[in-house]
C-alpha cells in the first residue's frame, strides 16, 4: 500500500450501457490515470469518445461499469465536497442572489448563515465581482455567471475541480480572460483541476498534460505533456509560439477526427 | 393601475357601449324577442333595483366568499400536495393513475356526493370550489416538479444535498411559477364550483339569483347576475395578480 495519494486516480475505469442486451454499447473502457497534486490534465478525444460519461463518473455522478475513482485514497462516491465541478452550463439558481449561489455548498453542510456570507463576500471581491453581491443572476452577462459558478465551485475549497467545456459557451474574450483567471487561481491555490475539452487549443493553453481518448469505445491513446511556463501561455501570444504550433499539430494528428 | 392600461379604457368601454347599443337597437326594433334575450336597459334597471335593496351585494358576498374560500383550501393544499409528491416516487406512481382517472372526470360529477355529504348550506359550495382547484393545483403543481433541471438536482447531490434539501431550496422554487400561473386558473374553476353549487341546490349566492330568474323567465335578473359574477371573477383576478407580484422571484 502506498502512503502517498494522488489527488484523484482512477483504475480500469470501463462503462457499459445495456451491459449483456442486444444494444450494448462500450462507452470507453480501461481508463487508468492519475491527477498530480497541483497539476491540470486536460481530457480531449473525437465527439462521441464518451467524454462526458467519463466526466460523470469521475465527478461521481454515476457509478462506473468497471473500476474505480479515488480521491485523496478515499472512493470518489464517498467524498462528497472534495470534488467541485463546472460544466457549460452555470447552473445558478435564479431565485438566489450572487451571495446565495456562492455559499450554496456551505448551507448544504449546514455552515451558518454569517459564516457563509463571509466566505462568499470574500470570494465575491477577490474575483471581481464586488458590488454584485445581491444581484440574481438574470442580471449578470454569461462571463459574469460563469465565475460565479467558478466560485461557488472554489467556496466549499475542494481538492480536486473538474471542469466540463466550462467556457465554451462564452465569446472569445471572456473565455480568454477567464481561462487565465481559472488557472491562475488553481496555481496559487494548489488544487488539482481535470478539463474536458473539445477545443485542442484550450486544452494546450490550460493544461499541463493533455490525454488524448480514441474513438469510441474510448481507451487512452496516448499522455502528451505540455512544457510551457505559465507566463508563456498568454492565449493570444501563444498562438504565435512555435512549441504551441508543434502541440498543435501532434494532438491534431493522434486525435485522427 | 398603470397608465399604459389605462390608455384602453376608452377603447373596452366603446367596445362595450357598441354591443350594447346594437343589442338594445335591435330588442328595441323588436327583431330580438325582449322576453327571450333581455335588454340593456332591462339590465341596467334590474341591477340598479337589486343594488337598492342590497340583495345583488348579500348574493354576490356568498358566492364570493364560497369560491375564495375554496379557491385557497383547494389551491394550497393540492400545490402543497403537488410538491410534497415529488419527495416520494413510489407513491407518486402509485397515486398518479388514480389522478389522471379523477381529472379525466369532468369534476361538476361529483358535486351532488358533496352535497349530500356538505348539505345544502354555504360548506357544500366551499366544498366543491375547494374539491375543483385541488385536483387543477395538484396536478400542475406535481407536473412542474418534474420540470426541475435534472443536471441543478445533480449539481445539488454532488454538493452533499439529501432530497429534503434538493427539495426546499431547487424543486420547489423551481415550480413557483407553475403554482403560480395555476392560480390564474383556479379563479375560474373556484368560481364554477360555488356557482354549480348554488344550481343545485341554495337558497343564496349570485348561481340561485342567474338559476332562479331563468326559471323565472326573468333573462335580465340572469344577465345581472352574470355581470356580477365578472365583477366577483375580476375582483379575484387581481388579487391573484397582487399574489403573483409578490411572490415571483
Amino acid at each position: 500500500m502506498v502512503n502517498k495519494h494522488y489527488p484523484l486516480e482512477t483504475r480500469g475505469l470501463s462503462v457499459t450501457f445495456n451491459a449483456g442486451g442486444e444494444n450494448e454499447v462500450v462507452a470507453f473502457s480501461d481508463i487508468t490515470f492519475t491527477l498530480k497534486a497541483d497539476e491540470i490534465l486536460a481530457i480531449v478525444g473525437p465527439s462521441g469518445c464518451g467524454k462526458s460519461t467519463l466526466f460523470n463518473v469521475i465527478a461521481g455522478l454515476q457509478p462506473a461499469t468497471v473500476g474505480e475513482v479515488f480521491v485523496n485514497g478515499t472512493r470518489v462516491l464517498d467524498a462528497k465536497g472534495q470534488v467541485g465541478y463546472m460544466l457549460q452550463k452555470d447552473m445558478l439558481l435564479p431565485w438566489r442572489s450572487v451571495r446565495e449561489n456562492v455559499g450554496l455548498g456551505l448551507e448544504i453542510k449546514g455552515v451558518p448563515k454569517e459564516e457563509r456570507n463571509a466566505v462568499a463576500d470574500r470570494l465575491i471581491a477577490a474575483y471581481g465581482l464586488k458590488g454584485f453581491e445581491n444581484s440574481k443572476p438574470g442580471t449578470l452577462s454569461g462571463g459574469m455567471r460563469q465565475r460565479v459558478a467558478f466560485m461557488r465551485t472554489l467556496a466549499l475549497d475542494p481538492d480536486v475541480i473538474l471542469l466540463d467545456e466550462p467556457f465554451s459557451a462564452l465569446d472569445f474574450q471572456t473565455r480568454i480572460l477567464l481561462q487565465g483567471e481559472v488557472m491562475d487561481i488553481i496555481g496559487k491555490q494548489r488544487k488539482s483541476a481535470i478539463l474536458v475539452t473539445h477545443d485542442i487549443g484550450e486544452a494546450i493553453t490550460m493544461a499541463d498534460r493533455v490525454m488524448i481518448l480514441s474513438r469510441r469505445p474510448g481507451r487512452v491513446k496516448q499522455i502528451v505533456s505540455i512544457d510551457l511556463d505559465r507566463d508563456e501561455r498568454d492565449p493570444v501570444k501563444l498562438r504565435s509560439n512555435t512549441r504551441y504550433q508543434e502541440y498543435f499539430q501532434l494532438l491534431w494528428s493522434e486525435l485522427d477526427i | 393601475m398603470s397608465w399604459s392600461r389605462l390608455r384602453y379604457l376608452p377603447g373596452q368601454i366603446g367596445l362595450a357601449m357598441v354591443v350594447f347599443a346594437i343589442w338594445e337597437g335591435l330588442v328595441q326594433a323588436e327583431v330580438l324577442s325582449a322576453h327571450l334575450y333581455g335588454y340593456p336597459s332591462g339590465i341596467a334597471a334590474k341591477v340598479y333595483g337589486l343594488l337598492s335593496t342590497g340583495e345583488l351585494f348579500r348574493h354576490a358576498g356568498v358566492t364570493a366568499f364560497a369560491a375564495i374560500l375554496g379557491f385557497l383550501l383547494g389551491s394550497a393544499i393540492g400545490s402543497f400536495a403537488g410538491l410534497c409528491l415529488w419527495l416520494n416516487e413510489t407513491v407518486a406512481r402509485i397515486v398518479r393513475p388514480f389522478i389522471v382517472a379523477i381529472n379525466g372526470v369532468p369534476k361538476i360529477a361529483f358535486a351532488p356526493l358533496i352535497i349530500v355529504w356538505f348539505g345544502i348550506g354555504i360548506e357544500s359550495k366551499i366544498a366543491i370550489a375547494a374539491a375543483l382547484t385541488f385536483i387543477v393545483s395538484l396536478i400542475a403543481t406535481y407536473n412542474g416538479t418534474l420540470e426541475t433541471d435534472r443536471d441543478l438536482l445533480r449539481l445539488m447531490r454532488s454538493l452533499g444535498a439529501t432530497r429534503l434539501q434538493s427539495w426546499r431550496k431547487v424543486v420547489v422554487p423551481a415550480a413557483l411559477p407553475w403554482v403560480l400561473s395555476t392560480l390564474r386558473l383556479n379563479v375560474g374553476f373556484a368560481l364554477i364550483g360555488a356557482v354549480v353549487g348554488e344550481y343545485i341546490s341554495s337558497q343564496e349566492g349570485l348561481g340561485y339569483l342567474v338559476y332562479y330568474s331563468g326559471v323565472l323567465y326573468d333573462l335580465n335578473g340572469v344577465w345581472a347576475g352574470i355581470l356580477a359574477l365578472m365583477v366577483v371573477a375580476l375582483l379575484m383576478d387581481r388579487g391573484v395578480t397582487e399574489i403573483d407580484r409578490r411572490l415571483r422571484w
